[in-house]
């Protein structure tokens, strides 16, 4: 231990000689004053813990901290059991309607055999009303407040397909004289760079070929959105917001349940509706009949005829990522 | 037996000291108290405190980041001649620069936490309980080679620390093994952040072979560079002696790597430019911007002129050799290879998006209080390493239970030296 | 040796088990399609399944089988009718909203239908120009791009059909069998798929819309309108107090 730098501080003063000086005039060495502080704020914070049971705690906001806590202790989803993704979805539910008060019914639906999902998209047909995308923010409930939009239509120019020239934020009359319509979302590409690039493996691919997150594994690092070459993945900047009386209780533990800040999230092709049999949102609504979705596997589906009988290309074809979602003109 | 007395010694050398330390340790606290404050904000309200966007998805957290994992692989580059080569002049600077590469390390892993959106999710990345996508993901490789490293530049420093703390020398059969391996080690934490930006093929920018070689020379340019200003300033106000062939030899090695940087520049830019493509539109945009989406360009070339000419500054031999050329030119050297390789890489790597959106970025106060909290706290860092470690080194730190006699100083009082003002005068004007 | 009987009961078994399955699965053809225009009831399993899913997604939808033409594979399909209840599956849910999914809304459909409340069954006389009256709504602009009158299509005999140019009549539910004899291309793209929409979903059985769901046979060109509120491009940012 160093002594103590020679200065014109007097000598200790036995606690005789202290007499009539306050407490604060003590002299202590650096180690003292330390575990002094130390001290200090140990026992403030025993004090303001101690003052915690005034406050009324219900047994709604205890329940809400266990379900919290146990959501936050579990695995990977693409990892555990039947058993406890029952328990998941059932916290979340019950999660759902204690802090939003709304009744949701997640699904947990699996792939169905022999599926594998395809989409084209005819961009003769499509006039850019973007009706897909009016569908898709109500169907997956996406952010208001930020105002995410999975899809992404595009007009170019008669003769110029460069996305570099193409327009997004048009809004006037469609469709415009002397244009065409592309519109963009995920591809599911069958070699997915996104799946590849994540650290803790919170995306990947499922058998009928929906690139899927588990949001709650996810860690928002952001890597899968730089390695996606068709900007597919949004992230939440903040916590998203969808007002009570418009959240869609439709919903699937890999797909439109709410999402919290700080997680990536992507187009999942609807898996909710895709499951069970039906057309995604974007499909549904599309009103020119511009989308066509089926299952690749079925020799006998629209979207193998489309790809039979049709000239069609892919985005970023060089990049071998073997999407998904093919355009083809009429 | 040696080690309480041994960290209450660091912690006593670490908080002593006139009043420019104090003034100096006070002023970084109070600036990362503030960047704590920012995290704060940054973790009640989300990353959209930023001003990054769904288009430009990384940004001065990760740029930032980029460039110190470079410094601390740079440091390492004293540490191969000092040891293994049993160069002298290096011996001396070798735990500066490890204090370096600690800090920088420290600061690295310090842009990575805050720059992840769910960080209290940070556990899944642990092999074991949670999951890491290793080896597909560069990120897990990343994470595994930054972490030993670290390790690695606590524990050698630590081990011959202590030993010469406690009066007897480091084996070295038990040291050098992880010093050769460290050595290697640095070289590849720097690749692995080179391939995790080089292996997307969505990115052109990045996309191509010469990235990794560009980050492994600009990262020699700036670390020694950094640890050039370091020993100066640590032979300008302490006891301790520094070789002069350190520096000479150091500075050699930065010309030397400030040049090879500049040529990669200069391949990039005729690759980018002779027969531009749609690839070269990112580089289009930070050169010389996109219509009326300029705010890169004077960022770059700023950025190249500061290099380009601190690179000639210390390319003449006599000013090379001048502390009074050679620390300004080391100084703005480091600050164009930031700009460079900091904003000058990630950002414009995102703008335009694949899909050919326009969106820039500017950084928020959030953003940049946070980024000075984090530099802050590597300068603090690197300031308690150095303070515990000289004293050590000087000999006046010793383990109470050894006998004075016992042990002789192992380094020469610098009274006894001449300063280098007195062989060689300064012209004064 | 009983085990050796054992084990050839066993093969055999098994052989006629497996022989079972490689025997080619029989097309099943369907039944000729009847001449009129008839409603297939939805079987109960499908009907359970649509309920469960959304109500009234198929459940309300009178679908008419398609003749002469044959979905990918050769597979029938079916054909929403054009004359049915008018709120018949045109609009869908879509989380909490209603959105129409045909590029036509249904009320402006056939809105003078059926034709025997006015016609009473009765021979019409047309003209070779429309003239004013009660079918005013009308404006042909399809008939006078083709030249065609309204005798072309429309069948006078019977106001409810309309006429094809084999002599044959359709009813207006099969109106694909009109359009596509001059439309042959996109009714072959209809049939495949890769033109028009697809009431239910992907899998499971396939009804589509006809012809005059999207285009108005009179005047079919594409309407303008104003899209769906453009992305923002910079980020909404947080709001921080």
């Amino acid at each position: 231990m160093s002594d103590a730098p020679a200065s014109d501080v007097p000598a200790a003063e036995t606690p005789d000689q202290a007499g009539g000086r306050s407490v604060l005039d003590k002299r202590v060495d650096r180690r003292g004053a330390l575990g002094m502080l130390l001290g200090g704020v140990v026992m403030g914070t025993q004090a303001l813990g101690a003052c915690a049971p005034l406050s009324a705690e219900t047994d709604e906001a205890r329940e809400i901290k266990l379900l919290a806590w146990r959501e936050y202790i579990k695995g990977n989803y693409r990892f555990m059991t039947e058993g406890e993704r029952a328990d998941t979805i059932a916290r979340l539910e019950r999660l759902a309607q204690l802090q939003r008060g709304v009744d949701v019914t997640i699904q947990s639906t699996g792939a169905q055999p022999g599926v594998q999902f395809g989409y084209a998209f005819n961009i003769s047909k499509c006039k850019g009303y973007r009706r897909c995308v009016e569908a898709c923010i109500n169907e997956n409930n996406l952010d208001r407040e930020a105002a995410t939009q999975y899809i992404r239509i595009f007009e170019m120019e008669d003769g110029v397909l460069d996305l570099d020239e193409a327009d997004a934020t048009f809004q006037h009359e469609v469709p415009a004289e002397g244009h065409f319509y592309l519109g963009t979302q995920c591809f599911q590409c069958a070699d997915p760079p996104c799946v590849k690039v994540c650290p803790v493996g919170a995306t990947w691919q499922e058998p009928d070929g929906i690139t899927v997150i588990d949001y709650d594994w996810c860690i928002g690092c952001r890597y899968c959105m730089a390695a996606c070459p068709y900007w597919a993945r949004r992230f939440n900047w903040s916590q998203p917001e969808v007002p009570r009386e418009e959240v869609n209780p439709n919903q699937h533990y890999l797909g439109n349940r709410a999402r919290k800040k700080g997680v990536v999230e992507k187009c999942t092709f609807c898996i909710h509706r895709s499951r069970q049999g039906r057309l995604p949102a974007c499909a549904e609504a599309c009103p020119t009949g511009a989308r066509v979705f089926g299952n690749l596997l079925d020799p006998d589906s629209e979207i193998r005829w489309v790809l039979a009988h049709k000239r069609i290309f892919r985005l970023k074809e060089d990049l071998k990522t073997e999407p998904r979602f093919w355009y083809f003109t009429d | 037996m040696h080690l309480k007395p041994f960290l209450l010694t660091a912690l006593d050398s670490a908080t002593s000291g006139g009043r420019r330390y104090h003034l100096w340790m006070g002023s970084l606290t109070l600036i990362i108290l503030v960047g704590a404050y920012a995290y704060y904000v940054q973790l009640r309200y989300g990353l959209g405190v930023t001003g990054m966007s769904d288009q430009v998805s990384w940004g001065l957290y990760i740029s930032n980041f980029t460039f110190l994992v470079g410094m601390a692989a740079a440091a390492m580059m004293l540490v191969l001649p000092a040891y293994i080569l049993h160069d002298v002049d290096f011996a001396s600077a070798v735990l500066m620069a490890e204090g370096v590469a600690v800090a920088a390390l420290v600061m690295a892993l310090g842009f990575v936490v805050v720059d992840i959106g769910n960080p209290f999710a940070g556990w899944h990345l642990i092999p074991g309980i949670g999951y890491l996508n290793w080896p597909r993901s560069l990120l897990s490789w990343d994470v595994l080679v930054l972490n030993g490293y670290l390790v690695l530049n606590l524990a050698i420093p630590f081990y011959i620390l202590y030993n010469h703390y406690a009066g007897r020398s480091p084996a070295k059969n038990k040291y050098l093994p992880w010093m050769y391996i460290s050595a290697m080690w640095a070289v590849s934490i720097h690749l692995v952040t080179a391939f995790l930006l080089a292996g997307l093929p969505s990115r052109p920018f990045w996309n191509s072979a010469l990235l990794g070689p560009r980050f492994l020379a600009s990262a020699f340019t700036a670390g020694p560079a950094f640890v050039i200003l370091l020993l100066h300033f640590v032979r300008r106000t302490t006891q301790y002696a520094i070789a002069d062939g350190a520096f000479s030899k150091l500075a050699l090695v930065v010309v030397a790597a400030a040049q090879i940087n500049l040529v990669m520049l200069l391949s990039e830019l005729f690759y980018e430019f002779y027969s531009p493509t749609h690839h070269g539109i990112n580089a289009r945009y930070l050169f010389f911007g996109l219509g009326e989406h300029r705010a890169l360009v004077p960022w770059i070339w700023t950025g190249i002129g500061l290099n380009v000419c601190s690179t000639i500054v210390l390319m003449i031999h006599p000013l090379r050799h001048n502390p009074r050329w050679l620390m300004p030119a080391c100084a703005t050297l480091f600050m164009g290879i930031w700009i460079e390789k900091g904003i000058g890489l990630v950002i414009p790597g995102f703008i335009p998006s694949p899909l050919g959106e326009i969106v820039e970025y500017s950084p928020t106060w959030v953003e940049l209080c946070v980024t000075a909290g984090i530099w802050a706290l590597g300068l603090f860092v690197l300031t308690v390493l150095v303070r515990v470690a000289l004293p050590i080194e000087l000999g006046q730190a010793r383990s109470p239970y050894l006998e004075p006699a016992l042990v002789p100083p192992t380094v020469r009082p610098r009274a006894a030296r001449p300063r280098y003002e007195e062989i060689r005068p300064v012209r004064r004007r | 040796m009983s085990w050796i009987r054992v084990d050839a009961a066993a093969v055999c078994v098994a052989a006629a088990w497996l022989a079972s399955g490689c025997r080619e699965p029989e097309m099943t053809k369907g039944e000729e399609p009847p001449k009129t225009a008839v409603a297939v009831p939805i079987d109960s399993a499908t009907a359970a399944r649509n309920a469960s899913l959304e109500p009234g997604v198929l459940a309300t939808v009178q679908a008419v089988p398609v003749e002469r033409w044959k979905g990918p594979g050769d597979r029938p399909f079916e054909v929403a009718r054009r004359s049915a209840a008018p709120e018949a599956g045109h609009s869908r849910q879509f989380g909490t909203i209603t959105l129409p999914i045909a590029l036509r809304t249904r009320t402006a459909a056939i809105s003078q239908y059926p034709c025997t409340s006015c016609h009473l069954g009765r021979k019409v006389v047309m003209a070779n120009k429309r003239i004013g009256d009660a079918h005013n709504n009308i404006q042909p602009v399809h008939p006078d791009q083709t030249g065609a009158v309204c005798s072309t299509c429309h069948s006078a005999d019977d106001v409810a059909l309309l006429t094809l140019k084999s002599g044959e009549r359709a009813t207006l539910d099969e109106s694909y069998r009109l359009c596509a004899q001059c439309h042959f291309p996109e009714a072959k793209a209809w049939a495949g798929g890769a033109h028009g929409k697809r009431l239910d979903g992907w899998q499971g059985r396939r009804v589509v819309m006809a012809c005059a769901d999207c285009h108005d046979p009179h005047k079919p060109g594409v309407e303008v309108r104003i899209p769906f509120r453009a992305p923002q491009l910079e980020r909404t940012r947080s709001k921080v107090p």
